[in-house]
């Protein structure tokens, strides 16, 4: 078999990155704007980023036992609302403990249906997916109509986590002490290219979350705890070939069921943060607006892998960060022509390997995507909110042949039936 | 001599048979132990039961010299026992490091794994047993061979004594059979106790010190190599005589039934699995092809019966350009097609008998009328089917699944040959089924040769092709290497044309 000699992943993701950035600017350039890559522009991808870092890294968990997760979505309801009650009462640490609880009794929930009664995973997960706006519904309805400003659909204010601003990089104050900017200046200079990076890492370097911190701090971590580790050798097996695990003494239900647990963990967590400040600041009913699956889509298109995850959320959460304080709808008019050139691209990479069908189906997108660029002045709202799922359609399409996913994921397996 | 292993009394049941009745076993420490039996005579039970996968309903097991309760694997590894399985538990994507130290991890605090120290311990195991595999590979580019060499390294990392191998022959080629017998010889030598489960007696009388044999669940004797011959143990297997697989007489035609013209099949991915085939089956011709599995064999099959798409060639059906056809055009023109995979392509496990005798032919008569399905009709075929192929079940409205592998195989081959096919596309028709099955579908495809069918054979069993071709082709790499008189031919040769060692053959 032919070896692949690829770049290693921590240089690899950021030249992605970076000729992502150049496209971007180049279209700015283009266009005459400057919101494609400022401050804002990241710092906003992040923020909705997260909540899709977190599903995906539950997903990953889940998958690589084995056990698909769809009911992500669900789990992350429980953990707005376990999180938003937890705040309210104790405190926002606390509120993110009681939403990764919330979120962990779904996993359970998933866990014990799939791997112990053997249901159908998509079946279980859906199940959940509708069983969750039920429970926090009526958790809402016991509990949340007595406290002031809550009601059957909304709890008082959430209150957040500090946040912390890299000193010398982004600036602030340490103190007392007004620490310079130096990324603030960079990007004041106007110089091409290189202001426009250093206003991306400036966004992501102001006012960060603690929890956001903590969400990277997990991707890692996950990488560590799956391939470094006993516990995750022997959970990566599950997802693989769980028989094999089973032959050497390993406890195949206890990991899928201990995998899907921290899944739902993930997800509640990352409910949490949608209630906080960060992106809310309440529980409300409704308000995930389906970034479980956001977060599975994220999943694929990191190849089960922790870092492709964080890729595939930030790719996801820019669009989304640009969509919101662009009620006009000019930023994201100007993605239309960041599309068109990557599908051009994606056009020249499949007819270099000789893939004309694919080649020509993304050449015509992009003739779509530029014709729809140059005849409007600006896209309609639901745009963006397709644009994930669009990403993920055109990956599976293009590189469908280079995504692995884990080779028992989704089968039933039952302990002796072999 | 001391005994590694001593089995006394034990006894298994299944609801409705009794796998294991008094099986007495015993196993000197360093010796090569053979157990061998037709399929179904109870060797793989036993050796779950020795192995912890399956309790025993009665009787002792001693390890050593001391009585033990094998609960689970777990306690068969801390027993000093190791098992090989007959289907590789490795994990295609994992390295053959992660899937050796596999549930016996060294790890430092924290539960991190300890990887220069299972690196360590790998090469060490390695080089004790004159073994080699790159640790970093993964695992699905091993060849076969390396595979089990990987299998046989993990259970000696964990410090077995005791080796139980199911089957390892099954899926090598000659070459490869000689090198894992030298590699048990090695282990041997290093003091290894092996149980070596087989039923190629000239394989069992080359390499083992002791012979056990069972049927039908018993013990019926244990005996040494020197003292019997290949005949003798058949005898005791089967109590009577070895079917062969010899074709007598020619019946070769001129009429061309099924014509390939420099068929490719290109994978997705780019890979050219079917590299420019050309090959003629005369009506009452066997065509075997033969070759190392992976080789294109299974793409070749496909691309005929429709289910994979021809990249470039022609494939003529009596005269008729098929290429492009359907699959349901190509059977109801006469193709018949036994499959590599009976339970996945063959059958409908959950249905019953007679709705899986009508696959492939459920839009003709006598399984349908008009646009419906004729029960009485298929009902009447699949009696039909049962009582001269001897497919042995209670009624045709049992599930397919509660059958056995050989009648399962009965059925599909009773269902293609009885809508008399001019073609006929067999893929390993006899994986996996007993001597009995095995003899009774060889019978099936010699009469339909005399018949006048063209017999497409692909098949791993070298025996059998040579036995019911007329003409084998070598198939390497996607490409027909070689055309071979089977007249002359012995396996051995063969294996050494399939891994391209052989030396040119006789183009025809």
């Amino acid at each position: 078999m032919r070896r692949v000699t690829a770049l290693p992943a921590w240089l690899r993701w950021p030249l992605y990155a970076g000729v992502g950035i150049f496209v971007l600017t180049l279209v700015e350039t283009l266009d005459d704007t400057d919101r494609l890559t400022s401050a804002s522009a990241s710092q906003s991808m992040l923020r909705w980023g997260v909540p899709v870092l977190l599903a995906g890294l539950g997903g990953l968990f889940a998958e690589r036992a084995g056990v698909v997760n769809i009911g992500l979505e669900g789990m992350m309801i429980l953990g707005t609302w376990f999180g938003a009650w937890g705040a309210v009462n104790y405190g926002p640490w606390v509120g993110l403990l009681t939403g990764i609880g919330g979120g962990a009794l779904g996993g359970l929930l998933h866990a014990v249906a799939t791997v112990l009664f053997g249901v159908d995973h998509i079946i279980s997960g859906v199940a959940i997916n509708i069983l969750a706006p039920g429970i926090t519904r009526f958790l809402a309805s016991e509990i949340f109509t007595g406290y002031p400003g809550g009601s059957i659909t909304q709890s008082p204010r959430v209150p957040g986590v500090g946040h912390f601003t890299f000193p010398v990089l982004a600036g602030g104050e340490v103190g007392g002490w007004l620490s310079p900017n130096l990324l603030g200046s960079l990007g004041d200079r106007d110089w091409f290219f290189v202001s426009n990076v250093a206003n991306l890492a400036r966004g992501l370097l102001t006012q960060v979350s603690l929890v956001t911190i903590v969400a990277l701090a997990l991707v890692p971590l996950s990488t560590w705890l799956l391939w470094r580790t006993r516990f995750g050798l022997r959970l990566r097996i599950c997802g693989e070939h769980p028989v094999a695990g089973e032959a050497q003494g390993i406890d195949v239900y206890r990991y899928k069921i201990t995998a899907v647990t921290m899944s739902g963990g993930f997800a509640g967590l990352a409910g949490a943060f949608i209630a906080s400040p960060e992106l809310s600041g309440i529980y409300l009913e409704g308000q995930t607006t389906g970034r479980g699956f956001i977060g599975l889509a994220a999943l694929i298109f990191g190849n089960w892998h922790p870092v492709g995850v964080l890729g595939g959320a930030l790719l996801f959460g820019y669009p989304f960060g640009l969509g919101l304080r662009d009620l006009g709808g000019t930023a994201s008019h100007s993605l239309l022509l960041v599309n068109a050139v990557a599908l051009a691209a994606i056009a020249a990479w499949s007819l270099s390997k000789g893939r004309r069908t694919n080649a020509a189906v993304a050449c015509v997108l992009a003739v779509v995507a530029a014709a729809w660029y140059l005849l409007s002045e600006t896209v309609p709202d639901w745009w963006v909110n397709i644009l994930p799922f669009a990403i993920v359609l055109l990956v599976l399409v293009f590189f469908a042949q280079r995504l692995r996913m884990p080779a028992a994921d989704g089968q039933r397996y039952r302990r002796g039936e072999h | 001599m001391p005994y590694a292993i001593e089995l006394t009394g034990i006894t298994k049941r299944f609801p409705g048979v009794v796998a294991n009745e008094q099986v007495s076993l015993a196993v000197e420490v360093g010796e090569i132990h053979a157990i061998c039996g037709e399929n179904g005579a109870g060797k793989s039970t036993l050796m779950k039961i020795l192995y912890g996968m399956q309790p025993a309903d009665e009787g002792a097991i001693r390890v050593f010299d001391k009585e033990v309760h094998l609960g689970s694997p777990t306690d068969a590894i801390a027993a000093g026992i190791g098992m090989v399985h007959q289907h590789f538990m490795l994990a295609d994507q994992l390295t053959v490091l992660e899937n050796v130290i596999l549930g016996a991890e060294p790890t430092r605090s924290a539960g991190r794994i300890d990887f220069a120290r299972a690196r360590a311990h790998l090469r060490e195991v390695g080089q004790a047993y004159g073994l080699t595999v790159d640790p970093d590979d993964r695992v699905e580019t091993l060849e076969v061979g390396e595979r089990q060499r990987v299998e046989i390294i993990k259970v000696l990392f964990r410090g077995a004594r005791i080796l139980i191998l199911d089957e390892p022959t099954a899926v090598l080629v000659p070459q490869e059979v000689e090198e894992l017998f030298r590699n048990l010889r090695g282990l041997k030598s290093a003091g290894t106790t092996i149980i070596f489960i087989d039923h190629k007696l000239d394989e069992v009388l080359e390499v083992a010190d002791t012979i056990t044999v069972l049927r039908q669940g018993r013990s019926v004797a244990t005996v040494k190599p020197g003292d019997v011959t290949a005949p003798d143990l058949a005898e005791l297997m089967i109590g009577s005589e070895l079917p062969t697989a010899q074709t007598i007489g020619v019946t070769v035609t001129d009429e061309v039934a099924l014509e390939v013209k420099g068929l490719t099949v290109v994978e997705e991915d780019g890979r050219v699995v079917v590299d420019d085939v050309s090959l003629r089956v005369r009506r009452g011709e066997v065509l075997g092809i033969a070759g190392v599995e992976g080789n294109g064999q299974a793409e070749l099959i496909a691309a005929i019966i429709g289910t994979a798409a021809a990249t470039a060639g022609t494939i003529l059906f009596l005269g008729e350009d098929v290429t492009h056809a359907t699959v349901r055009h190509r059977r109801e023109a006469g193709i018949g097609y036994i499959p590599h995979d009976r339970h996945r392509e063959g059958l409908l496990l959950q249905a019953p008998l007679w709705e899986s005798a009508a696959l492939g032919h459920q839009t003709r008569a006598p399984f349908a009328k008009g646009l419906f399905v004729d029960r009485a009709g298929a009902r009447e075929r699949t009696e039909w089917v049962r009582r001269e192929f001897d497919v042995r079940t209670p009624s045709v409205e049992v599930a397919t699944h509660a059958l056995s592998g050989g009648n399962q195989q009965k059925l599909i081959v009773g269902r293609e040959l009885a809508a008399e096919p001019a073609v006929l596309l067999a893929a390993h028709p006899t994986r996996g089924i007993d001597v009995g099955a095995q003899a009774a579908v060889w019978d099936d495809m010699r009469a339909a040769r005399a018949a006048g069918l063209a017999t497409l054979l692909v098949s791993a069993d070298l025996d059998e092709l040579i036995g019911l071709s007329d003409t084998i082709a070598v198939m390497m790499r996607g490409r027909l290497v070689a055309m071979l008189d089977p007249a002359t031919l012995t396996a051995r040769e063969l294996g050494a044309h399939m891994t391209g060692a052989g030396v040119r053959g006789d183009s025809r």
